[in-house]
């Protein structure tokens, strides 16, 4: 019985809460229902710069894909191999070489099958058609599962007595570096023009968000003056801003989902050489970077907000 | 000087105590280490030419401006201790009639009335009845769903008149509520003001230069001149 009229009791303490809460709501409906047609254009303004930098953010993040795809297959180096070496010299060389990190394997390629190869290929099937001899070299083929370390391969090949003397790789240490480079070159572009794109948008968000609260100067120094919780005053400019960020993203999600069905695969169509490939993924992870990021920095602005005393 | 804290909480409920206290605005000092003292359910005027400082006196009581030195008590209430975010617990006890009414012009009299009790009284039940009962008090029954904008100056006083008095404050602050009324509508106002200083012992605090009203409903007043501060009855 007593722990009945207890529970009652707290029950009836806290019976004012949703009370508020609804009152608290309803309040931050009626601002926003007040100020629609500007709240419309602003979530508009703030979708169409979202569009743009999540649009640009796409094409670079799948121009840097394919850039790493091409390189990653293009990580194929060859050990050119002495015509005298041994036997033994060559299969001590392939160990070494497949000892080294970063290597995925290493097989080896006869003259005769090497002779096979340059008959097939465009730019030398007039070297091995006019020569009786067969001038290319056998060789092992190192496939590299990073480009980096093709470097330290070549620099490998060039002291081993089994490998060519005057043309131990198909690349020098220094091209595999500058692959390497360049490739950590274009991933830190992309991360770079991401954030900038992502700060613009957000800058361009707030600068929309702060017009929006000066316009409300007036009310939010009426209701401190009345003696509104600081929190309550707070909270609808909060919703507004963080509804502005979702509203936003909603538009910059729908274009970029617009852009990665029927942009992207024209792009594909028509500039085949690009090899884009599919945008689905990308589009998925932009959309869900641009909201996280688009509310976060809203949001916090919003809180920002200087009260009157 | 010993003053007192926000966790000791000191002087009778609806009491107004100021000691040595020095406020104004950046390098200009409004008032400078005076003191006041009003009793619970007292009817105070304070007159005096413009810039004497009755409009400050009243930010100060209210927590607008903050006192530079020394201590204010508002029912109880240590407002000098209060920081920007602790600003609504004196105005949630105390009514305030502002000079320029101070209304949000997209919300009907009755809404303007009702939103301050939603908001800051979380406890309060009934709220829409006390707001309609404190319009029907200042003569606005007819006017309850009408905007700000539609009404006359008297009438938009009166509403902010509603809005203080609707919470039944035990201090009523009010920064010349009879400026831009004419005569009836002063007189009226006036009633309010007596009904709640005497049926419910309210302490009423009123900057005034009506004459008319400081003739007919007589009570103490403070007179203040610029830099200065004389008390006569």
């Amino acid at each position: 019985m007593t722990f009945g009229r207890r529970h009652l009791r707290a029950v009836s303490r806290w019976i004012w809460a949703p009370r508020y809460a609804f009152n608290v709501l309803a309040y931050c409906f009626r601002c926003w229902r007040g100020r629609a047609v500007a709240w419309l254009a602003t979530a508009a303004a703030i979708g169409a710069v979202l569009s743009l930098a999540a649009g640009s953010e796409l094409f670079l993040v799948l121009s840097e894909r394919s850039l790493n795809q091409q390189v990653r297959s293009a990580s194929e180096l060859q050990v050119f191999l002495n015509d005298d070496a041994q036997q033994a010299q060559v299969d001590q060389l392939k160990s070494r070489i497949a000892a080294q990190p970063g290597v995925r394997s290493v097989a080896y390629r006869s003259k005769a099958e090497a002779l096979r190869l340059a008959r097939r290929n465009s730019t030398l099937a007039n070297i091995a058609d006019s020569t009786a001899a067969n001038p290319f070299p056998a060789s092992l083929v190192v496939n590299l599962e990073n480009p980096s370390a093709a470097g330290s391969v070549a620099t490998l090949a060039a002291q081993d007595p089994a490998a060519d003397h005057d043309v131990p790789a198909s690349y020098t240490p220094a091209q595999g570096k500058q692959l390497s480079a360049f490739l950590s070159m274009a991933q830190a572009v992309v991360v770079g023009v991401a954030v900038a794109a992502l700060a613009v948008a957000s800058l361009v968000a707030l600068v929309l968000l702060r017009s929006e609260i000066r316009a409300r100067r007036a009310e939010l120094r009426i209701l401190t003056l009345v003696g509104t919780p600081r929190p309550v005053i707070r909270f609808p400019v909060f919703v507004e801003a963080v509804a502005l960020g979702v509203a936003g993203s909603v538009v910059a999600s729908l274009a970029l989902s617009y852009v990665g069905d029927h942009v992207v695969p024209a792009v594909n169509q028509y500039l085949p050489f690009l090899q884009l490939g599919s945008a689905a993924a990308a589009v998925q992870i932009i959309s869900l970077t641009t909201l996280v990021s688009s509310v976060l920095a809203l949001g916090v602005c919003s809180l920002l907000v200087r009260l009157p005393r | 000087m010993g003053g007192p804290n926000d966790s000791n909480v000191v002087g009778a409920p609806g009491s107004i105590q100021l000691r040595n206290v020095t406020a104004g605005y950046g390098q200009t000092q409004v008032f400078s280490n005076f003191d006041l003292h009003i009793n619970p359910g007292e009817f105070v005027y304070l007159v005096g030419p413009s810039g004497s400082g009755k409009s400050t006196l009243l930010r100060i009581l209210y927590g607008t401006v903050r006192a530079q030195e020394g201590w204010v008590l508002v029912d109880g209430i240590a407002v000098h201790r209060l920081q920007d975010w602790q600003t609504d617990t004196i105005r949630r006890r105390v009514g305030c009639v502002f000079q320029t009414y101070e209304l949000l012009g997209h919300l009907t009299s009755l809404e303007n009335v009702l939103l301050p009790l939603q908001l800051a009284h979380p406890r309060m039940r009934h709220a829409r009845n006390y707001a309609t009962e404190a319009l029907e008090l200042v003569g606005l029954k007819e006017k309850l769903h009408e905007l700000p904008g539609t009404l006359s100056g008297g009438q938009q006083q009166r509403v902010a008149v509603a809005r203080a008095i609707a919470h039944q404050p035990r201090v009523l602050l009010a920064d010349e509520p009879t400026g831009n009324v004419d005569k009836d509508a002063s007189g009226e106002i006036m009633e309010l003001f007596g009904q709640l200083n005497e049926q419910m012992g309210s302490t009423v605090v009123m900057a005034t230069h009506d004459e008319f009203v400081l003739g007919r409903y007589p009570a103490r007043a403070i007179r203040l001149q610029p830099g200065a501060l004389e008390v006569a009855s």
